[in-house]
């Protein structure tokens, strides 16, 4: 099977991820290479410029660009494509009916990252694409997209069953019996018994799914270590701290990331232009203080950026590509084409080489 | 603001909630009054805003009137099962609270009512004057201020439905609770509270004493036109950019009713440094 060239854009929430990814993809894409952009939650401009009307794991293709085509992330359909694929179908009925599967489905942020890094594998395997850039959720500064798949197996394989039952699978009378136990007796004083049941009764259905799961995530996997992997930031504290605890942990999966991009980045030249008298700029005083005042605090601002970096910049031996900070966010296919278009590096980092 | 014992301060990941809501501790502690910081995730934010690397689950002094404590959910469980429900204690509650956890974190509502439980058992504890929470992110809140009712519906009887009620009970007292939500003046955060702010209005969860507007970018007393006309230098470009950052926030600020606007702090390095600025900007605005 020939593979797709794949980039997965990640990082922490509000730092301009998804306005990467799809500028990154109408960079890639061309009339002769079909390029797709998978988003999650995009801004309301981005998707209108994106023509993304709904949520739906089906491309359409975007106005203006040729070979252009984007989707947005719908995770309870990602999770209804893998429960009908990976269960028997009496049990995929029985989940899909079980109130707790909407419930995980919605509320695991770990269940979003699995939506998105399944729905990936299945669009890389799909053989449709040239070229699929991965927008993916902010959940643990977008490591749990790398980690859901064998977390999720985890889950599926059935710690609380395990617990329960020991290692032979059960059958559905030893489950109503499991009272007996004393740890249990407790549990079902403290949760109420129905709640009990009903919470060990769905695992048991998600359990018979462990074997073809376990092997999905390992396929799953496969795909995203041979995908370019870019982490974008910006120079604020929080996003930096994720930037720092991604790299630590992705070890685990063995992930290596390929980029890091810092978004809204300042010029580094506003820090001493601050520090030197504005010469020929204007003969209106007024206008000269208020400019003055104005480039203080900006290179004020630049100066904190560049001393947040200084830990960063080639500590993990990969690139730092810098995405100048633009007053309005590009909200037309014409203006994300511009955005990247002075990165060094960016299509070199983005083809793997 | 801070009269009541419980205030919850959330919004859209990355706006600036957790400065805000160490700042604001600080602000009630600066006017005397005994205040517990409380960070409901197990993110490290709180912390730094408050200038030390952790927070442990048993509150800690950090400054006179001011303790620090951060839920951690193992813990947190074992709380909830031995002093709010008086499980019996004949298994080491270590053993009952790790089995629990699968539980916990499969069962709807059951992690959310203990981390919900936290904040309100510690305004039941009678140590503070205030109870300041970093509450979960927007995008979350929803599920823990629902948390006492998922439970009530999925449970028929015993003492976690009982719990569950009266934590409603405490959330929903105006006197006693409220929450305050930031937010940054751009669309997905903007858009993002005005839906939970609907919702939360409409489930009468818990009341909604403010929505602030953080990194405010006020205006430049120049016009575009002339900056436009300059030569090309820094100046211009960081005049253009601000004016530009000015204009495209101006429309998400009309949306957000009110005051206070928290100005974007330039320049401000540590995360400490950041609280301690809203802190004397907030004394004004509280």
């Amino acid at each position: 099977m020939r593979h797709p060239q794949t980039v997965i854009v990640t990082g922490a929430g509000g730092v301009g991820k998804t306005t990467i990814s799809a500028a990154t993809a109408v960079r890639l894409a061309r009339p002769d290479r079909r390029t797709l952009v998978m988003t999650v939650d995009p801004a309301r401009r981005l998707a209108d410029a994106l023509d993304l009307r709904a949520l739906s794991n089906e491309p359409s293709p975007v106005p203006g660009i040729g070979g252009l085509w984007a989707a947005t992330l719908d995770v309870t359909a990602s999770w209804e494509a893998v429960i009908q694929r990976y269960s028997d179908p009496d049990v995929a009925d029985r989940l899909l009916e079980n109130p707790y599967f909407r419930a995980i489905a919605d509320r695991f942020p770990a269940a979003q990252s699995f939506a998105a890094a399944e729905t990936m594998a299945t669009l890389v395997e799909s053989g449709t694409w040239d070229a699929i850039v991965v927008d993916t959720p902010p959940s643990a500064g977008g490591l749990d997209f790398f980690l859901a798949p064998s977390h999720t197996a985890d889950l599926v394989g059935g710690k609380l069953l395990h617990w329960i039952t020991g290692a032979q699978l059960p059958g559905r009378r030893f489950l109503y019996r499991f009272t007996g136990r004393p740890i249990l007796r407790i549990a079902d004083t403290v949760l109420g018994g129905p709640l009990l049941e009903d919470v060990a009764e769905f695992l048991l259905d998600l359990r018979t799914m462990y074997d073809r799961l376990a092997e999905r995530a390992a396929t799953i996997q496969r795909h995203q270590r041979r995908a370019a992997t870019v982490v974008v930031t910006t120079a604020d504290p929080a996003p930096l701290a994720e930037v720092l605890r991604f790299f630590e942990e992705l070890t685990e999966v063995a992930v290596h990331p390929d980029a890091v991009i810092l978004n809204r980045a300042l010029p580094v030249a506003w820090v001493d232009a601050a520090a030197r008298p504005l010469r020929g700029l204007s003969d209106d005083p007024a206008l000269r203080a208020a400019l003055k005042a104005n480039l203080a605090r900006w290179g004020g601002e630049a100066r904190r950026q560049a001393k947040a970096l200084e830990g960063l910049a080639g500590r993990y031996g990969v690139p730092l590509l810098t995405v100048p900070w633009v007053a309005e966010p590009p909200t037309s296919v014409e203006s994300l084409s511009w955005l990247l278009d002075d990165v060094a590096n960016l299509d070199a980092v983005i083809a793997g080489d | 603001m801070l009269d009541r014992r419980l205030l919850l301060v959330s919004g859209k990941g990355g706006v600036g909630k957790s400065a805000i809501a160490a700042a604001l501790a600080i602000v009630a502690a600066r006017q005397g009054r005994r205040v517990l910081a409380l960070a409901m995730t197990e993110e490290t934010g709180l912390a730094a805003h408050l200038g030390v690397d952790a927070l442990p689950y048993e509150p800690v002094g950090i400054r006179p009137g001011l303790s620090g404590a951060a839920i951690e959910r193992s813990a947190a469980l074992d709380e909830y099962l031995k002093l709010q429900l008086r499980v019996p204690t004949a298994l080491p509650t270590g053993q009952l609270s790790r089995a629990l956890s699968v539980l916990v974190d499969t069962a709807p509502g059951i992690r959310e009512i203990i981390t919900m439980g936290k904040p309100i058992y510690e305004v039941w504890r009678g140590h503070w004057d205030l109870v300041v929470a970093d509450a979960p992110p927007l995008g979350q809140l929803q599920s823990y201020l629902d948390a006492p009712k998922t439970i009530t519906g999925l449970v028929p009887t015993g003492t976690v439905r009982e719990q569950a009620a009266r934590l409603a009970r405490t959330l929903a007292d105006p006197h006693e609770s409220a929450l305050l939500l930031i937010t940054t003046p751009e669309e997905l955060s903007v858009l993002e509270t005005r839906e939970a702010t609907a919702a939360i209005d409409e489930e009468r969860s818990v009341l909604i004493a403010g929505i602030w507007a953080n990194r405010v970018i006020d205006p430049l007393d120049v016009p575009s036109t002339r900056i436009e006309g300059l030569p090309d230098s820094p100046a211009r470009s960081a005049a253009l950019l601000h004016s530009g950052l000015a204009s495209a926030q101006a429309p998400w600020l009309e949306a957000i009713p009110g005051d206070p606007r928290i100005p974007f702090l330039f320049g401000v390095r540590t995360p400490a440094e950041v609280s301690a600025r809203l802190a004397d900007l907030c004394e004004e605005c509280v």
